[in-house]
């Protein structure tokens, strides 16, 4: 009965989402939209509630449930698993995407009517598309009938983990998050709204989204490392570049609206933005669902999906261009800016960005274009040719970074900041310098440029030189600016962390038995003994490992893991946490009696990645919460 | 000249300059890091260098999994039911590697049906099969 009560309020939702979408556009007065948006939210909630309801009582008649859950699943996972797949995960992204919109509208004080509506009218309907394509081609609460099975086949064990229960979600936030910066774009030319008006509305929302956006994708790299058993923590896998080049355009955007917002100027450009990074979210989607590129993210491989997908991405991004191409601004008001000025740092700012995340959505979809126009021939596009595009971009970019806090609107006065800033940079990079001969006892010129950039950064985003009258001016201008400083010394810390751990990682292989020792980086390593554990759902042996060195001594255990029913294997890496260096052992294959082979690595500044990621989320989300605030 | 005109002129530069630097970037990586797929039956009918890094792929013959007793060496052979394809390793393999299960191998074809593989190319989930192996199958059947 449960599950038909879900499907229910599905069809009301998608019922009263039409209904609402097109009564914003027809009727020209003012709407109870705050209403409809929380009843809306009632109802999906409802429906929601309802599938997770199904996951806990175990009810394999609902054919999802059968697919992705099993009596032995611990509870944490069942609940957890109502997102682990496809139909389940659409229901939390329209959720999110009706929560930003019921957010949006709470905060909102636009006088002019129409531009709200608007906004509203936008969400509801792609809020209807979406419910479209779930009720018709993903329904979730659809059932086995009339004879369900006994036990379901359980949720594929990579995903029995906490960052996986907590990384769909929150990226999930971040991709519709940029629902409300395409619908504010789209109404804000068909309402007319002022450019300053739309662009302060706007700017908030594309903060917060990127937020989650940085977060999901950080906890995303965060699961890869230590679940998958490889040490990797980004792959240039298609479903990875899937967000991120949604985050670069988002990130585009929150720069662009600075300039709409603050000089009436890129107004063209800002609107067109915003529907592209909306596209982006959506193209990812599309890929990610539709199986159509080789990923390890096997999600469904449906190409009717996929074709109503491509429908959505269609109706909606041509639908905005169309709309762009007849109601763009031709109100450019000329406002001079020179060669020094932000506005033209921040010109170049989205060009890189942008032109980055054209690269990279080439390089992913080359195999495509490569099949279609070789009659078939199949082809990868690995990661060295993301590494070699991203590298220069990020140079450049990081050389704008630096100074982007010292330039002014208009020109800037005295460039006397630069030398100093040098200065600094290089103390920085020599301090860096003799803190990694510390550590490793070498120093690897790969490491070089990722070490002055993120000094230069660091150096930049402190503005420690800048001419302050006391103390208590700097920490007030500290106060003021706290958001952007933030993520940006988040930036420098990513960019030491990537530069550290792609130079200085060290791996090796070799099989070991009990009571063996072996020695990896001036440490010994002994194979304690291999111990069979009984988990929940699944049986492993564990490796317990035996570490010294002349600071400390410590124990690491690594797992290959059996889970049944369905029999996967995997592998759970022993990981030896640590500011500076990550020791990661993983464990291989059992070769005769209990001798099994490993892979020992050595990560140094591996949590520098994830430590900046969660700096620019810290710092783009006060940075939106500020804004909403003074709105 | 007209201070608006020529603000104009200097994006538009950058605008060149940066899609230019793009294009130039992606040829050129395109043109070094292309990895082409070929299945046993392409490479027998290939004269292809043994220092051209290409992915190969099929699934893995049942029984043909050789493991040294003392060393990380293995050995396996894939097939597209229409021929077969000795693939070299050393090193450990991703967790879902199994007989009659589909892989790609990324690596060297060292001479008339053996491969040299660097690397083993693993998937998060055991049902999944690389579409270039799917297609091959498909082709077969």
């Amino acid at each position: 009965m449960i599950p038909e009560i879900g499907h229910i309020l599905l069809v009301i939702a998608l019922v009263l989402s039409f209904v609402g979408g097109l009564g914003a556009f027809a009727l020209k007065r003012e709407l109870p939209v705050l209403k409809i948006s929380f009843i809306l939210n009632l109802l999906l909630i409802g429906s929601f509630f309802a599938l997770i309801y199904s996951f806990v009582i175990d009810d394999f008649s609902v054919a999802y449930v059968a697919q992705n859950s099993n009596t032995n699943l611990p509870i944490y996972y069942k609940f957890a698993a109502t997102w682990g797949a496809h139909e389940g995960s659409l229901i939390l992204w329209i959720l999110s995407m009706n929560i930003w919109l019921l957010t949006f509208i709470f905060f909102d004080n636009s006088k002019n009517t129409n531009f709200s509506n608007y906004v509203f009218g936008v969400c509801c309907l792609v809020i209807f598309s979406f419910l479209l394509f779930t009720i018709f081609t993903s329904n979730p609460f659809e059932r086995i009938l009339p004879i369900p099975p006994i036990n379901g086949a359980d949720l594929n064990p990579s995903l029995q983990d906490f960052a996986f229960t907590v990384h769909p979600p929150l990226l999930y936030f971040g991709y519709s998050g940029l629902l409300i910066p395409f619908a504010i774009s789209i109404s804000a030319m068909l309402s007319g709204q002022p450019n300053k008006d739309w662009a302060s509305s706007s700017r908030p929302w594309t903060l917060l989204a990127c937020s989650f956006l940085t977060i999901g994708i950080g906890l995303g790299s965060w699961w890869a490392y230590y679940e998958l058993g490889w040490g990797g923590w980004w792959f240039w896998d298609p479903v990875e570049n899937a967000a991120f080049v949604p985050w670069l355009l988002a990130v585009a955007l929150v720069h662009s609206l600075l300039v709409t917002e603050n000089r009436n100027i890129f107004i063209n450009w800002s609107l067109l933005l915003s529907i592209f990074a909306f596209a982006a979210s959506l193209l990812g989607t599309f890929l990610v669902r539709s199986g159509i590129l080789t990923s390890v993210h096997a999600f469904a491989l449906d190409p009717e999906r996929g074709l109503f997908i491509l429908g959505i991405f269609s109706f909606f991004v041509l639908g905005g261009l169309v709309i762009f191409a007849f109601k763009n601004s031709t109100n450019n008001v000329a406002s001079f800016y020179s060669l020094n000025s932000k506005e033209f740092g921040l010109l170049l700012n989205n060009l890189l960005l942008v032109v980055l995340a054209v690269s990279i959505l080439f390089g992913t979809l080359y195999p495509l274009i490569y099949e279609a126009f070789t009659d078939g021939k199949q082809i990868s596009v690995g990661a060295p040719y993301f590494e070699f595009i991203i590298f220069p971009f990020a140079i450049l970019l990081g050389l704008l970074q630096g100074i982007a806090l010292y330039i002014s609107w208009g020109s800037t006065k005295s460039f006397s900041f630069i030398g100093k800033l040098i200065v600094e940079a290089i103390s920085i990079s020599l301090l860096t310098l003799v803190l990694l001969f510390i550590l490793f006892d070498e120093l690897i010129s790969a490491s070089f440029f990722a070490i002055f950039i993120f000094a230069w950064i660091l150096a930049g985003s402190l503005m420690i030189n800048f001419s302050f009258k006391s103390f208590a001016n700097y920490l007030d201008f500290v106060n003021r600016r706290i958001g952007v400083m933030l993520s940006h010394i988040g930036m420098a810390l990513l960019v030491l962390g990537i530069g550290v751990v792609s130079s200085y990682s060290s791996e090796k292989e070799l099989i070991i038995k009990p009571g063996e020792k072996v020695e990896f980086l001036n440490k010994d390593i002994e194979l304690l003994a291999i111990k069979d554990v009984q988990g929940p759902n699944f049986i492993s042996k564990t490796a317990e490992i035996k570490v010294s060195d002349d600071k400390r001594v410590f124990n690491i255990q690594s797992e290959k893991r059996t889970y049944f029913p369905s029999g996967q294997v995997t592998t759970e890496a022993g990981i030896d946490t640590g500011l500076f260096r990550d020791f990661y052992v993983s464990m291989g294959d059992n070769f005769k009696e209990d001798s099994w082979s490993f892979r020992l690595q050595s990560k140094p500044f591996i949590r520098w990645i994830w430590l900046g990621a969660l700096l620019i989320t810290l710092g783009t989300f006060i940075s939106s919460i500020n804004l909403i605030r003074k709105q | 000249m007209n201070p608006i005109r020529k603000q104009r002129i200097y994006a538009l530069i950058a605008i060149l300059a940066g899609s230019i630097l793009a294009v130039g970037l992606v040829i050129s990586a395109l043109s070094k890091n292309l990895n082409l797929f070929y299945s046993p039956t392409d490479l027998l009918n290939n004269n292809l260098s043994s220092d051209t890094l290409i992915r190969a792929g099929g699934m893995v013959r049942e029984g043909s999994i050789k493991r040294s007793s003392d060393s990380l060496s293995i050995a396996f052979t894939v097939t597209d039911f229409k021929n077969d394809l000795l693939i070299n390793y050393s090193g450990i393999l991703p967790d879902l590697f199994s007989e009659k299960a589909g892989v790609v191998v990324q690596g060297y074809l060292e001479s008339e049906g053996t491969f040299r593989a660097v690397e083993v190319l693993a998937k998060h989930d055991e049902n999944y099969m690389p579409p270039e192996v799917a297609k091959l199958l498909e082709e077969d059947e």
